[in-house]
């Protein structure tokens, strides 16, 4: 009998134990943090096309506003990338968001993570400022915040208004496609890559307009169509990372003439 | 330095020693704040080379720590019961190495009152997360090794025999411990290569072999760290007992694992090539012939491990104890310098991510404020060991342990099966 008691009371202990354990598991498996992105019913792209680009750096500045970036770092980089006939040919690199990102397969503590919309975002109130995701990503399109950015930021109010806080001191930081106008432009109903209220600022500000941004599960969107259209590449792909950045690349003939 | 400690003045050598060591703890002390108070823009960091002189450090402490799980393991659970005291210096040093590399990271993690978000959020797919779970594991594991040392203690001893008599006592569960110790320490010293060798992103690094190169060094470099301290301890103090014996014959193991490092390393090193991926040899050429050549051809080849390696091979030589304890100690330095080539040479290789860019490089020096810390680490760990070896009997080959407890068995029982 005695043996028996202790058996049960063992046994409710460990289902005790089990369910603890299987309710900790999902606590921890919440955050889609590592494989692959999951596939929500949106999948955002931005196409960027080469023969349009001038280089004109607007998306960079309307970046820095829009999201308050300190002048020191640049979500959004426009790279100089060879000559095409005796044009200048460049690469605005913002963050790749790829499908198999390696900044968040890396990071210890589930700050960076994929949306289910496939934006990679950054969780600036977990992240311990390990760097770790800085030594992993192929792009180099995160920037730590080696200190606190106080005063004012030279690109408001000339090229918007932020939308987002400041980062705070010892965390990295990146491009989130602007996440903010996507969500709020959606619960007012408009369509991101239409609608410039719904629309990443770089995009919004491009004066060529050789950004395009949209749903690549739509295959009526901007993004889908010139993907369709067009040849097209992405950077590093040996890699595998599967970025949702993809470029046109500049052909002569369709070279912008001088604006 | 050493020569201070010899000179007969009214400070004895020992005051000297704490002094000075007192005198870099506090200057790195004072760095220490200003880092924290200013961030981390007080170093030479950069988002190019976000890893520094502390992460060498970090990793090179935790590579010299790791004589405590080898030792632990060869004597409680393969049975060399006879090096049970050199161990016992190991695990000490194991301890101290392993709150030397918390310390570093606190120090280089950019928000360090979030330490404890990487216990609490798990990402399972993080090589970095898995270290830092082995690592606090182990450190447990180190502290409940390390209360028999702590229990020699002579102020515990009078004060709460008690305590001192159940910290002593710990020590029947040595070789559960060990085992739970060559388990964390084999995930995260092969993890801690492996969180270089995952990063597809930087070719010089990505390549499976960075684990096992990571383990083999940490064994080789953390047993030769103890039997030089052992020695040199010795040495300089009459507390320090040795049974030169014990040394000789580790030493000698040390000799043979060092041939298997050496070709493991050259192999690799001199192999980096063959895949013809971009970005390899360049990173190799930053070790034979750029800023890292001195130290990868001299300080880790020649000096980490083909001298002691002849020098610990050869019997007269092995006998002298000033050649010996010098190869030992060569041993540990080419390790650490192992780390910083491997930590800094993969950084400063940029990979280009436009098309038809060439592989740029960059560069890295640490900052006078990088230095003062790190060395007020270092000096942490000098002086964590030589208390202990004044205070605390971690040197002293005399102390004999209590047999463990074994599990006696009646051959003649009938064996039932239920």
């Amino acid at each position: 009998m005695s043996k028996q008691t202790i058996k049960r009371r063992e046994f409710i202990k460990l289902t005790a134990v089990g369910l603890a354990v299987a309710a900790g598991t999902r606590a921890v498996t919440q955050t889609k943090a590592s494989g692959d992105a999951p596939h929500g019913k949106r999948q955002w792209a931005m196409v960027i096309d080469q023969s349009k680009c001038t280089g004109c750096n607007y998306c960079t500045l309307a970046c820095q506003a829009h999201n308050d970036v300190n002048p020191d770092i640049q979500w959004n980089k426009v790279l100089e990338n060879g000559v095409v006939g005796d044009q200048q040919v460049y690469v605005p690199r913002p963050c790749m968001h790829c499908a198999k990102a390696p900044c968040v397969e890396v990071c210890p503590v589930k700050a960076s993570y994929y949306r289910e919309d496939g934006i990679v975002m950054m969780d600036y109130d977990r992240c311990i400022g390990c760097r770790y995701c800085q030594i992993a990503c192929p792009y180099e399109a995160r920037s730590f915040n080696w200190e606190t950015f106080t005063g004012d930021n030279p690109a408001v109010p000339e090229w918007g208004t932020p939308e987002v806080d400041r980062r705070p001191r010892g965390v990295p930081e990146k491009c989130s496609f602007c996440y903010q106008r996507i969500d709020r432009g959606l619960s007012l109903g408009l369509t991101p890559g239409v609608d410039a209220d719904a629309t990443s600022a770089c995009v919004v500000v491009c004066p060529t307009g050789a950004r395009l941004f949209g749903d690549l599960n739509d295959p009526e969107s901007s993004a889908s169509t010139a993907l369709r259209e067009n040849a097209s590449y992405r950077l590093r792909e040996n890699l595998g990372t599967g970025p949702r950045v993809y470029y046109l690349p500049a052909v002569p003939e369709a070279l912008r003439v001088e604006v | 330095m050493f020569k201070n400690l010899r000179t007969k003045t009214s400070i004895t050598p020992w005051t000297i020693w704490l002094g000075l060591m007192g005198l870099i703890l506090l200057t790195g002390l004072v760095s220490g704040i200003l880092v924290f108070w200013n961030g981390l823009v007080m170093t030479n960091l950069s988002d190019l080379v976000p890893w520094g002189l502390w992460i060498t450090i970090d990793l090179s402490s935790i590579a010299l720590g790791a004589g405590a799980f080898s030792l632990c393991a060869g004597v409680y659970l393969f049975g060399l019961k006879r090096y049970q005291p050199i161990a016992r210096t190991a695990t000490f040093i194991g301890l101290i190495g392993y709150t030397m590399a918390t310390l570093a990271l606190i120090l280089d993690i950019g928000k360090p009152e979030r330490f404890w978000h990487s216990v609490v959020y798990w990402n399972t797919h993080s090589l970095l997360w898995e270290v830092t779970m082995c690592v606090i594991l182990y450190l447990t594991v180190l502290v409940f090794e390390t209360m028999p040392i702590i229990a020699n203690l002579e102020w515990l001893r009078k004060r709460l025999p008690k305590i001192a008599a159940l910290m002593e006592g710990v020590h029947h569960y040595a070789p559960f411990l060990a085992i739970l110790g060559l388990g964390l320490s084999s995930l995260h010293q092969s993890s801690l290569g492996a969180t270089y060798g995952v990063i597809k992103a930087r070719p010089f690094w990505f390549k499976p072999e960075m684990s096992v190169l990571f383990m083999f060094s940490a064994i080789v470099g953390g047993i030769s760290l103890t039997l030089f301290a052992t020695m040199l301890s010795s040495r300089l103090t009459k507390r320090a007992k040795i049974n030169d014996v014990l040394i000789e014959r580790v030493a000698h193991f040390v000799g043979y694992l060092l041939i298997g490092y050496f070709y493991f390393r050259a192999w690799d090193a001199l192999a980096t090539t063959y895949t013809y991926d971009p970005g390899r040899s360049e990173g190799l050429r930053l070790l034979t012939k750029g800023p890292f050549a001195f130290n990868f051809w001299i300080v880790e080849m020649l000096l980490g491990m083909i001298m002691p390696m002849i020098l610990l091979l050869y019997k007269p030589t092995r006998m002298n104890p000033f050649w010996r304890m010098l190869s030992l100690m060569l041993v540990a330095l080419g390790v650490v310098a192992f780390r910083w080539d491997t930590n800094i040479a993969g950084q400063l290789v940029l990979m280009p991510y436009l098309p038809g860019a060439a592989i740029a490089y960059t560069s890295y020096r640490p900052s006078l404020i990088e230095i003062l810390t790190g060395a007020a680490i270092i000096s942490y760990g000098l002086t964590a060991f030589s208390l202990g070896v004044k205070y605390l009997r971690v040197v002293d080959h005399t102390l004999v342990e209590t047999a463990h407890e074994t599990v006696h068995v009646n051959s003649t029982e009938p064996v039932t099966i239920s």
